[in-house]
């Protein structure tokens, strides 16, 4: 498994397939698609940058790469996807065995390009902060600290704006110097473009042009009429800082028995369209801050009588939640505006109540928008999340705007969509499949925000069949894939990475152990994820159990070792071998049983699943367990109950939260105070290493995960034994361990689930 | 009906049962002669003191009949009076001795009443009411005198506040209104006129100079006394106990009075031969014979009268609302508060359909008392609330009757018998009154307030509420119009009402709203812009409106630097009615003021209007008669509008400063339906108009004034009421809802028969008002009236009330201005006229003067008005679209004062002020409006109560043109005038006499100077109105028309 991982530093790409079924019928037959999780903007070592503009095929656009034939003589390189001649142009006529340019070098799969010709001035980018004010006090000085501190780690150049809102919508004025002024819009409507040039002045004093799209500098408004709304984080300090020290809870008066009439919808719609109209293209991030449902205008996902509940997935699941498919539409609308606009929703949802995010999703998603959910903004995970997106240290994001990505396939393979923040440009070619899967129907998507971990997943069809033909291609044994990103990079300039990776075709029908050989099981967890949990969302009575477990059964019958009817004789190569536990704990995970969350923390969870890249998406469907105790050094255990013991500290890492958990003696000495005592140094270091590990974790994760510190039998320890299988239960036949502990489940444990797998696969 | 009255009788006093007759008592100008040997008529005219029947009454003539029982008291009666018509001739020579006739007469207390209040103490009492002390009139504003205030300052609590002496008349009664301490007084003298802080207030029409530092040589005046003092009457009574004194002099010319003297120059080559009728009122022979010296016209009046509203239990006829007169309330009202068109009320509608006569009210019931009239008394039932009939709802009044030992009272209104609450109990004396109903005032007092109960309240009384609503659009800032309304309104704060319930708010707007939340203590206010104005709301529900205390400053500074805020705006659009709509929602749970100040036409958003008048232009070109469409609105958005404003007590004045069409005709409908008024600066200087803008701010708000006021007007069983005109807002039948009411404005009341009266009984009317003071104490404010019934045709003329018939005839022309081509509003005036005439010719006059024009007493210079009315900028035909519907806009809610002159202007001299010889009246005696009166080298003050156009000669002499505009020549001198003051004895004078004005008309004057040879010297003469205009009739040649169409009507 590590030579997929070494592949992973390389190239950013993982891929369950890394022999590809050589036939349609065969690919079928593989359950798990053929498929990749590719992170376009992976930071690898050494990559290189070159300062000239990429070659490109006449023929299909594809970027000239280490995999392409060179006749150096005739100065002629060869498409690696479509096979065409190209002419190497004037100033690669030096070129030779010994001169290569880097993109011809073999280790150069992935390399960037930076053109003078396509780098304008650098952009600078966009932060407009929407920040709700039906609030608390409390939660409203919460968020005034952390917007304070933001704005002083906003980059210079960096231009701001700054909208409010509760029951209408404030538009800050940041570029009047007199007196705090702010354009107050309705909560209860969208608000177009149009109305926006109409309705703050852009046009004063001028003829507004009687046809043709307005936008930007370049397209007839005048930069001082922008500037008025998005100023340069440099010189608007004092105003910024004024404006979010005076922010003060929505000043309506809200009857008791209501909801705060807050009117998230119009808010963001103003936005879009504020953007829309000042910096269309360029980078830009809409940052919305919301404490609360959204009860007014479009987009709402409740009424304000506080005796309607807010939906559940069971109000999903039985059409009863009146206006969930409206928000749904309207955010859908403001997804495709920003999208068009180049601009990104990112979300940070604060608040004991649901806010919506369920509903949002699909704005944040397609825009390819940072989301974080927290109880309050003044958790850590709220205000340390914010804070890494503008710290410029080690763990950056390496925030990047208006990507663009193209692919390149060798013939016979068709994509049919990326499951991924991303959206599809609708560029139909030769490349798409017919069905499609998330984004498809094109071979270009746009990313309108993405980052260094946003991972997207490529679902590819094989298209090749059975046939006489298949023997001509057994010649050229190997296929491509290329991935061509076009991007705003986080200094500003635009770049252009190329990732050219090859893959060989699985030859015919022996081919099983070639493909168990190319089979990545953890890329293969994470696409399966990705799948159910797109599926659970777009289909209708989607069983995701019931699918599950047929696809793992499938597998495990065209994969595995056995004689037909007899389980015990059942068993898996290693390369599959713990495919099955990540099925069992995904079955068990937030994904599948949607039941014990909020639609938006679901919605949550499924965004941070499909912007993953598989490392962590594993970790999200399998937490790792370390247990630290005195025998022995860290080292990962089981996520069993039996982990558990009251001598012992565990740390869970479920990605979303990290747990420390104290065994109960542990606790006992912890809270008899001995780490402190000269001569128990040992224990002291016991007691903290989980924490240092933690902290490293915590680190380098965004969002920043919960962080849960609990004791056996404490309220808080079912953060941990919410992911523990079961092996013990209250009514299992072995007992506990001395001092460990049983989990009140009737879930079946992992090894009854395996029992019923192998019996199933051997039928 | 014909009965040919004797010759003078019927329109002269004297036979007439009432002394109130007399009222008609001046014969024309030229019925003098006439009448020469008729005494009667003036005798009759005579008891001047009190009840003067008219205001000329008073001076004189009461010799005749001077014990009767009207004025039985009434002081001195006028010696000098009685030999009224001495001989015409005879008059001019009198003038020297003008003084002594007035002073001897009224030097007694009436005299001292009038003046004190203005002037301060009496002693002190300088001439120039507004100047002060000439010397320290140092500063170029022309109002400005600060050394003024003491005089002011003295003088206006007793404005409010009553006999200086006692405040509160009835201990027993909680408080009088007007009156005395200030918490209380709706009114309450001192803090609204600055009389307790005399020393900080700015003078209010110092305004644009030296704003701050003085204040209110105005203010405080003109409210308190302007009417009070308003000009003498110009009735026209030439001889009568005149001649001695009065009017002479007052008319340089020769003209008037006894006038017969033939002027040279007169249009017509009449010959100074006047046939004679022997008949009482004016007469006119046939055209050829008019003399034009001799035919009717107003005569000023200078001294005071006493009016005491019931003589002898019977209604007197008041005096002419133009002439200074104090009331004596004895249970009819003061007639500043109401009064009919007739003085006694025909028995049945035949009759007054016969006598072509209006049967109206004038009902103005915030009117502002003179100063030496007691306030209006304000009675507490306490829970039970006022007494009311059970059946009509009628309140108690001094006309309900009180039987069977007091245990029953009958409503005078319906006839109810109703029982007398236990509580109310008590005896009757031996002349059938109830023992009390000296002591209360609701049972001897024409005019009384009553404490509301809870029944009348359905929340909370609202605060007083001010929202100022600034135009800031690209035009107005460049005009100079912002930066004048934030002045106005930042100088104006300190005359709001004082106290915790006077909230105030503010915001402006271009093709956006901007709400100013100022709530932030220490912080800037913070500006929230509406920027959807199709749609508008209010951006924040508290914090825009707060109490003026918690807000002062910052309010202050944020006014100081709007016009710098917005000083390179761009924005030309003007969201008038968007921005009008966003404050309203934003005063809408409270109701209150909302003060506009508009500079352009309304050009986007809700209720937005075009630039119709340039349509308008090409369609009238066009020949295209449907031009008048553009006097009305343009469609109902904006009325939709003012209801819901209405409805929620929201009362909005326009100020419009603009120098461009604005469509007063579709703007105007919002104020006039919640009460509130257009104000109109066109062309709009920034020189010269700040100062009157703040004035009339400043008037506006401070000024008498009740908030959410629903009026109801009951009248005996006989009559109902027709319909209610004027600015309001009506929503069922019998009420009309004012969300403001303030002294300045009138509502018409017209009343039709639905049955008979008794000949002897009496028809009353009653108005109540209920309404909440600024102070936040509802209340009601009841208005009584009961005149005696007629059948007699004659009587109705006798007893016709000119000025009330008159405003009457302005309103109704200036309702069908709307409506029908100016033409035709001619038409129907002049038919309205004729009418009239002609009814009294053919019923009361003598037969045997066929050939002559007949004019009945009361009413002879009804012509003379109609054809100023026909002059008038509301039925010209060459008048702007927007000065037309402006005028229309003021006329209907304007009052009996003010009616006159906006039609029939007043004029005076100013280049020889040093030599008059009329001392005794501030302002010199008026001149008939002809252009014989110009000479071109003298300057003319013209006035009608809104503009002062002050007319120059080409040929004066340069010393005087230095002493008054302090430049030797006009030359360069901007025709919308900035009056200073020099130091310089005319100068003082000048502006001692336009201040004088300005408070007589609560209104300050726009001054313009019209040059001859320049335009607006042409339009200075379209205003003289006897002259011969194009298209216009001359004075003598209407009175032709007027006759032919009347001889010809006969036959």
């Amino acid at each position: 498994m590590a030579e997929f991982f070494q592949l992973e530093e390389v190239d950013g790409i993982r891929m369950p397939w890394n022999v590809i079924p050589g036939t349609r019928e065969d690919a079928f037959s593989c359950v798990v698609p053929v498929s990749a999780i590719y992170t376009p903007l992976k930071p690898i070592d050494k990559m290189t940058v070159v300062p000239y503009s990429p070659l490109r095929c006449r023929m299909c656009r594809s970027i000239l790469n280490p995999f392409s034939s060179v006749d150096y003589n005739s100065k002629i390189w060869q498409c690696t996807f479509c096979f065409q001649r190209n002419q190497f142009p004037q100033h690669y006529s030096s070129i030779s065995e010994n001169n290569l340019p880097p993109e011809l070098f073999p280790q150069y799969t992935t390399m960037e390009y930076i053109s003078a010709a396509e780098t304008g001035p650098v952009a600078p980018p966009v932060f407009m902060f929407v920040v709700d004010t039906c609030m608390i006090e409390e939660e409203i000085d919460y968020l005034k600290s952390a917007l304070a501190q933001t704005a002083e780690l906003l980059p210079d150049n960096s231009l701001v704006g700054f909208i409010t809102f509760g029951t209408y919508v404030q538009v800050h004025e940041l570029g009047f110097g007199l007196l705090p002024k702010s354009y107050v819009f309705k909560g209860t409507k969208e608000v177009s473009k149009e109305q926006i040039l109409d309705q703050m002045c852009f046009f004063s004093g001028k003829q507004k042009p009687a046809t043709g799209v307005i936008a930007g500098t370049r397209d007839g408004l005048s930069s001082e009429s922008i500037s008025r709304f998005l100023v340069p984080a440099s010189e608007c300090e004092f105003v910024l800082n004024s404006v979010i020290e005076g922010l003060q809870k929505d000043p309506w008066h809200i009857p008791a028995d209501q909801r705060a009439s807050r009117c998230t919808g119009a808010a963001l719609s103003v936005a879009a369209s504020l953007l829309g109209v000042c910096v269309p293209g360029s980078g830009a991030r809409i940052m919305a801050f919301i404490g609360g449902p959204s009860t007014e205008g479009p987009g709402s996902i409740v009424s304000k009588s506080l005796s309607e509940p807010i939906r559940s997935h069971k109000d999903l699941d039985k059409d009863s939640a009146p206006l969930y498919d409206k928000a749904v539409k309207f955010y859908d609308q403001i997804a495709k505006q920003l999208v068009h606009q180049g601009h990104v929703l990112d979300l940070f949802a604060c608040a004991v109540d649901q806010v919506g995010v369920a509903e949002m999703k699909v704005a944040i998603e397609k825009t390819g928008g940072i989301v974080v959910l927290a109880e309050s903004f003044g958790h850590s995970v709220f205000k340390d999340s914010l804070l890494r997106i503008f710290q410029s240290a080690d763990n950056n994001l390496g925030l990047s705007f208006n990507g663009i990505l193209e692919i390149n396939c060798s013939k016979d393979v068709k994509i049919q969509g990326i499951i991924g923040p991303c959206t599809s440009l609708e560029k139909k070619s030769p490349l798409s499949a017919d069905t499609v899967i998330g984004q498809g129907n094109t071979s270009a998507w746009k990313m309108c925000g993405l980052d260094k971990k946003t991972s997207l997943c490529f679902v590819y069809d094989i298209s090749r069949k059975v046939g006489p033909d298949s023997v001509a291609q057994q010649t050229s044994n190997q296929l491509y894939f290329q991935y061509v990103t076009y991007y705003q990079h986080h200094e500003g300039q635009m770049r252009l990475r190329v990732t050219t990776i090859s893959r060989q075709w699985s030859s015919g029908s022996a081919s099983v152990q070639e493909l168990v050989d190319g089979f990545d099981q953890e890329t293969a967890a994470a696409v399966v994820a990705r799948l159910v949990s797109f599926k659970m969302e777009t289909e209708a009575d989607f069983d995701p159990i019931r699918w599950l477990d047929r696809a793992l059964i499938r597998l495990c019958t065209k994969f595995g070792d056995y004689q037909k009817e007899t389980p015990s004789s059942f068993s898996l190569s290693p390369r599959l071998s713990i495919f099955p536990q990540f099925m069992f704990n995904l079955r068990r995970s937030q994904f599948v049983q949607v039941f014990n969350n909020s639609p938006d923390e679901t919605a949550y969870f499924r965004m941070m699943l499909e912007r993953e890249n598989v490392g962590n998406t594993v970790a999200m469907i399998q937490p790792s367990l370390i247990s630290y105790s005195f025998q022995s050094e860290p080292m990962p255990v089981l996520l069993d109950v039996t982990a558990i013991a009251p001598d012992k500290i565990l740390l869970l890492d479920s990605y979303f939260t990290v747990v420390i958990f104290h065994g109960m003696t542990i606790a006992q000495w912890r809270n008899a105070g001995y780490q402190d005592q000269e001569g128990h140094e040992v224990f002291a270091k016991l007691l903290k290493d989980p924490h240092v590990e933690a902290d490293t974790i915590i680190k380098e994760r965004f969002p920043v995960p919960r962080l849960v510190v609990c004791d056996q039998h404490g309220s808080q320890a079912r953060f941990l034994l919410a992911k523990l299988n079961p092996s013990v239960t209250y009514n299992s036949d072995n007992a506990a361990a001395s001092g460990g502990d049983v989990i009140f489940t009737d879930d079946v444990s992992f090894d009854v689930f395996m029992d019923h797998l192998q019996r199933l696969s051997v039928q | 009906m014909s009965r040919p009255p004797p010759s003078f009788t019927p329109q002269n006093p004297t036979p007439a049962p009432n002394p109130g007759g007399p009222a008609s008592s001046f014969p024309a100008s030229f019925s003098n002669l006439q009448i020469s040997g008729a005494p009667p008529p003036f005798a009759s005219a005579g008891p001047p003191a009190g009840n003067g029947p008219a205001p000329p009454s008073i001076r004189g003539p009461q010799a005749p009949v001077p014990g009767a029982r009207p004025f039985a008291g009434s002081p001195s009666p006028p010696v000098q009076q009685s030999p009224p018509f001495g001989g015409p001739p005879a008059v001019q020579p009198l003038q020297p001795p003008q003084r002594p006739p007035f002073h001897g007469p009224l030097s007694g207390p009436p005299a001292q009443a009038q003046r004190a209040p203005f002037r301060g103490p009496p002693a002190a009492s300088q001439p120039p009411p507004f100047a002060g002390p000439p010397a320290a009139v140092s500063q170029p504003p022309p109002f400005v005198a600060t050394p003024q205030l003491p005089p002011y300052s003295a003088a206006q609590p007793q404005l409010f506040g009553g006999p200086p002496g006692g405040a509160v008349p009835l201990p027993t009664y909680s408080m009088p209104p007007f009156g005395g301490p200030p918490q209380q007084g709706p009114y309450g003298g001192p803090p609204q006129f600055g009389g307790q802080r005399p020393g900080s207030q700015p003078p209010s029409f110092g305004a644009h100079t030296a704003p701050a530092s003085q204040p209110p040589p105005f203010m405080g005046v003109p409210g308190a006394s302007a009417p009070a003092f308003g000009p003498p009457g110009w009735q026209g009574q030439p001889q009568p106990g005149v001649l001695p004194g009065g009017l002479q002099p007052s008319m340089r010319m020769p003209v008037m009075p006894g006038g017969m003297q033939p002027i040279a120059g007169q249009g017509i080559p009449s010959t100074p031969t006047m046939p004679y009728s022997p008949h009482a009122g004016a007469q006119v022979s046939t055209p050829s014979k008019i003399d034009p010296n001799q035919i009717p016209r107003p005569i000023a009046e200078t001294s005071v009268v006493i009016f005491e509203t019931r003589q002898g239990g019977q209604a007197a006829v008041p005096p002419a609302a133009s002439s200074e007169f104090i009331v004596k309330d004895t249970g009819n009202c003061s007639p500043r508060l109401m009064r009919c068109t007739m003085n006694q009320i025909p028995c049945t509608g035949d009759l007054v359909t016969t006598s072509g006569m209006p049967l109206a009210l004038m009902v103005q019931p915030f009117a502002l008392p003179h100063p030496s009239e007691e306030p209006i008394q304000l009675v507490d039932f306490g829970e039970m609330g006022p007494i009311r009939c059970s059946r009509c709802k009628a309140y108690i009044n001094p006309f309900m009757r009180f039987v069977d030992q007091g245990k029953n009272f009958i409503c005078n209104l319906c006839g109810f018998s109703n029982d007398t609450p236990r509580e109310y109990l008590c005896n009757l004396g031996p002349d059938g009154r109830r023992r009390d109903a000296d002591d209360r005032p609701e049972l001897c007092r024409g005019t009384v307030e009553f404490i509301a109960s809870k029944e009348f309240l359905v929340r909370e009384p609202m605060p007083a509420v001010y929202f100022f609503l600034v135009d800031v659009s690209m035009n107005a800032v460049h005009t100079g119009a912002t930066a004048a309304a934030c002045s106005a309104i930042s100088q104006a704060l300190s005359d709001l009402p004082e106290g915790p319930r006077t909230m105030v708010g503010i915001a402006t707007f271009d093709s956006a709203i901007h709400f100013y939340s100022l709530k932030r203590a220490q912080q800037q206010p913070l500006m929230l812009i509406v920027p959807d104005i199709q749609d508008v709301y209010t951006p924040l529900q508290m914090d825009l409106i707060l109490p003026v205390s918690e807000c002062r400053d910052s309010l202050e500074q944020l006014l100081e630097s709007i016009p710098s805020m917005f000083e390179n705006n761009r924005v030309a659009d003007s969201a008038f009615g968007a921005a009008m709509k966003a404050s309203f929602l934003a005063m809408k749970p409270t109701g209150g003021k909302l003060l506009v100040f508009q500079s352009v036409l309304p050009s986007v958003g809700t209720g937005s209007l075009s630039a119709r008048e340039a349509e308008g232009r090409s369609n009238i070109s066009t020949g295209d008669k449907e031009a008048h469409k553009l006097l009305q609105p343009v469609d109902k958005t904006l009325k939709t509008m003012a209801l819901e404003f209405a409805e929620y007590q929201v009362c909005v004045d326009v100020f419009l400063t603009t120098q461009s069409y604005t469509d007063i005709a579709s703007i105007s409908v919002v104020p006039s339906t919640t009460g509130g008024r257009v104000y109109y600066y066109f062309p709009f200087s920034a020189l010269s108009d700040p100062a009157k803008l703040f004035n009339d701010l400043r008037w506006n708000i401070s000024r008498p004034q009740g908030f959410e006021a629903v009026m109801r007007v009951r009248c005996s069983q006989g009559l109902q009421v027709q319909d209610y005109s004027g600015n309001f807002c009506k929503r069922v039948p019998t009420d009309i809802d004012l969300p403001a009411i303030d002294s300045d404005k009138a509502i018409m009341v017209t009343f039709k028969h639905d049955d008979k009266f008794q000949e002897n009984s009496e028809c009353a009317f009653q108005c109540a008002l209920l309404y909440t003071t600024v102070y936040g104490q509802r209340r009601i404010r009841v208005i009584n009236i009961s005149l005696p019934c007629t059948s007699m045709l004659s009587n109705l003329f006798r007893y016709a009330d000119l000025e009330t018939q008159f405003t009457y005839i302005v309103k109704q022309a200036a309702s069908g201005i709307p409506t029908s081509s100016p033409s035709q509003v001619r038409d129907q005036v002049t038919s309205t006229c004729i009418n009239i005439l002609q009814s009294y010719r053919k019923y009361c006059a003598s037969v045997s003067s066929s050939g002559q024009l007949i004019l009945p007493e009361a009413l002879k210079l009804l012509p003379l008005y109609t054809l100023a009315l026909i002059k008038s900028i509301g039925l010209r035909n060459d008048g702007r679209i927007d000065d037309r519907s402006y005028w229309v806009s003021i006329v209907s809610s304007i009052s009996v004062f003010l009616a006159v002159p906006l039609v029939f202007p007043r004029m005076i001299a100013l280049h020889d002020l040093m030599s008059r010889d009329d001392e005794d009246s501030l302002i010199p005696n008026h001149l008939t409006l002809n252009s014989e009166n110009i000479q071109d080298d003298g300057i003319y003050l013209l006035e009608n109560g809104e503009d002062g156009f002050i007319y120059v000669g080409n040929a004066v002499n340069s010393a005087t043109l230095e002493q008054i505009f302090g430049s030797s020549s006009l030359a360069g001198v901007p025709n919308q005038l900035v009056l200073e003051q020099f130091d310089n004895e005319l100068s003082r004078k000048v502006n001692e006499i336009v201040n004088e004005i300005r408070r007589q008309r609560c209104s300050y004057l726009r001054l313009r100077l019209c040059q001859k040879g320049d335009p607006s010297g042409d339009f200075f003469r379209s205003l003289l109105v006897e002259d011969k205009a194009p298209g216009g009739l001359s004075y003598v040649e209407f009175l032709v028309h007027v006759h032919r169409q009347i001889q010809s009507k006969m036959t």
